[in-house]
């Protein structure tokens, strides 16, 4: 089930956060609504990503698989060229280091959409009101009394209760 | 130009403020888009005459076989840098001030390249064949020769739009979702499909601030080369006054400064007609005023150091076309460009008392008239004099090439108005996110 908690400020959200892992709750059951980011202190909900490894890991790879296109296609054709190397690797580096960059960009997108979790649903959302935050508690009924009551705690405006995903 | 400090407009205003121009259509609006639409048209019209006939109907002979469509090329290159780079740049430095600017300036980017991007075709005559330039293994007997940098530029132009589009969506996907609440009917449901689910959790603002951030940052590598490549197009020729090393970064500068020239114009006609006087206030324009003048202050350098160095040496073929820039027959138009690059912009932003938007928007105006200039100046007076004087000519566009030329700044304004008609113009979730300055 889940709990839905709606909040003024940044503070108290991140005070309802630190009193939910507190009591045991992880922070993939957690997450947080609202119409601009909300930036919490280090610790309070880290998100890790691998982003700009993965940037740099498509920017290689398009980069070989460009050199090995290139180096494919000037070999593909047999013709005489006079003594004059089919594949000049300098004279060839600007369209090495254009593909890297596309690979980079392309799997910067890939990855933000996968890390994001759009095109994939994952609880119900809550109604977002400008300059509101919303604090999403994902927990088990038994959980539900001690984490509604730190929400409380915390200064929550109201909250909601929903059974299931649908 | 006075600083208005930064109006704490409420939420809900802005809001409204920013949706306002998505709804309905004036009729200021609707004669714009007829006498856009038209003028397309006519520029289409145009194109078809030339496919029809053939190449001949341009003005382009030997010796200049680059004429108008490689001007407008190089151009419209140029003006593509008003947007990712400069957008890149404010988001990299942590600019507060960019916020309102971000998404106008992205836009130009994305118009521009697709509208510079159809030059080669429109230049290649038989347009039909264009695939034969595609470098894929083939059976055919082509050779696909990478190491020419009009293949370099295929590559550049291409992972510049791919980069662009994708740095102008991803910002766009939070306030498409909010709009697919707000509205209704196909709008609703354009926005639905477009926002990707969006639902404003914090692991997707952090994936999207995170890839904003690497894509700024890899956009910037971009840009620079593109512009580069386009100027290497030029400079890995042996052709008078072209085979330059400092090209690349000369055509770089030149392409900030007629973007920032674009952006400055689109800023101020967004700023009347959408009625965003709050949110696009005068301090906006100041600060991209200053940028102006220390571009065209960098753009008067990069000339005289070019020029200079060619006067200096005396190298009979390089003095051929100096002259003919300086003192010939393309000297009116050396001379304009000169005004309008610098001394248009540096009198009247330069001097305090002068600044103000409407002197920004002149000085934008003779800035992109200047720049034309300048790519023109750079290509036809070099082929129009090449190294044996007996293969000397001259060039004079025609109507067809001077219709599609026109065309494509009909193409550009009614791009940006159906844009403008089809999204917000400004970030509403950046203008209030206030954590970066």
């Amino acid at each position: 089930m889940y709990l839905t908690a709606e909040f003024e400020e940044t503070n108290s959200t991140a005070a309802a956060i630190l009193a939910l892992k507190t009591q045991g709750m992880e922070a993939q059951a957690l997450d947080v609504f609202s119409t601009e980011p909300v930036e919490f202190a280090a610790g309070v909900l880290d998100r890790p990503s691998r982003m700009s490894l993965f940037a740099v890991a498509g920017a290689v790879a398009l980069c070989l698989l460009s050199v090995g296109f290139v180096y494919y296609t000037q070999h593909d054709l047999p013709i005489i060229t006079g003594g004059m190397p089919f594949f000049s690797f300098w004279a060839t580096g600007v369209i090495f280091y254009e593909f890297a960059l596309l690979g980079a960009i392309v799997v910067t997108f890939l990855t933000m959409l996968w890390e994001s979790g759009l095109l994939r649903r994952s609880g119900p959302a809550p109604e977002l009101q400008p300059g509101r935050i919303y604090l999403r508690v994902r927990c088990r009924p038994e959980q539900e009394a001690a984490a509604a009551e730190s929400l409380d705690r915390a200064g929550t405006l109201r909250i909601e209760r929903t059974e299931s995903d649908s | 130009m006075t600083t208005v400090p930064a109006a704490a407009i409420p939420r809900l205003q802005s809001r409204e403020d920013l949706w306002r121009p998505l709804r309905g259509a004036s009729r200021p609006y609707i004669v714009a888009v007829a006498l856009a639409a038209l003028a397309v048209a006519w520029g289409l019209i145009a194109w078809g005459y030339q496919i029809h006939q053939g190449i001949g109907v341009a003005g382009i002979r030997r010796p200049v076989m680059w004429g108008f469509y490689i001007v407008n090329f190089v151009f419209w290159i140029g003006i593509s840098h008003a947007g990712t780079l400069i957008s890149a740049i404010l988001r990299l430095t942590h600019a507060g001030w960019r916020r309102p600017v971000t998404r106008v300036a992205e836009a130009i980017t994305v118009f521009a390249l697709m509208i510079g991007g159809l030059f080669p075709l429109i230049h290649l005559g038989r347009v039909w064949l264009f695939y034969w330039l595609v470098p894929y293994p083939n059976e055919r007997g082509l050779w696909p020769n990478f190491r020419s940098p009009l293949v370099w530029d295929l590559t550049a132009i291409f992972t510049y739009l791919t980069g662009s589009v994708i740095y102008l969506y991803l910002p766009l996907i939070p306030d498409l979702a909010e709009l697919s609440r707000k509205t209704g009917g196909w709008r609703a449901r354009l926005y639905g499909l477009l926002c990707l689910g969006w639902t404003g959790s914090d692991r997707q603002w952090r994936a999207l601030e995170r890839a904003m951030k690497l894509m700024a940052g890899i956009i910037l590598a971009v840009a620079v080369s593109v512009h580069t490549v386009v100027a290497w197009d030029f400079a890995m020729s042996l052709a008078p006054t072209w085979h330059s090393t400092i090209f690349g970064p000369y055509f770089v500068v030149g392409a900030i400064f007629s973007g920032i020239a674009a952006l400055l114009l689109v800023m101020a006609i967004a700023r009347k007609a959408l009625r965003l006087e709050s949110y696009l206030q005068p301090m906006h324009f100041e600060n991209l005023s200053r940028l102006l003048v220390l571009m065209s202050l960098l753009w008067f350098y990069f000339t005289v150091a070019e020029n200079l160095t060619v006067w200096y040496g005396n190298e009979p073929q390089e003095m051929s076309v100096f002259g003919a820039r300086v003192r010939g027959p393309y000297a009116p138009y050396f001379w304009v460009m000169v005004l309008c690059n610098f001394v248009v912009p540096f009198v009247l932003l330069g001097v305090r008392r002068l600044r103000s938007i409407r002197t920004a928007t002149i000085s934008a105006v003779a800035v992109l008239v200047g720049m034309w200039l300048e790519r023109y100046l750079i290509i036809v007076p070099t082929l129009a004099t090449p190294r044996l004087a007996a293969a000397w000519g001259s060039y004079s566009p025609t109507w067809v090439e001077i219709s599609i030329t026109s065309a494509t700044f009909a193409a550009m304004t009614l791009l940006y108005l159906i844009f403008a008609k089809l999204f917000p113009i400004i970030a509403i979730w950046e203008y209030h996110h206030v954590s970066d300055g």
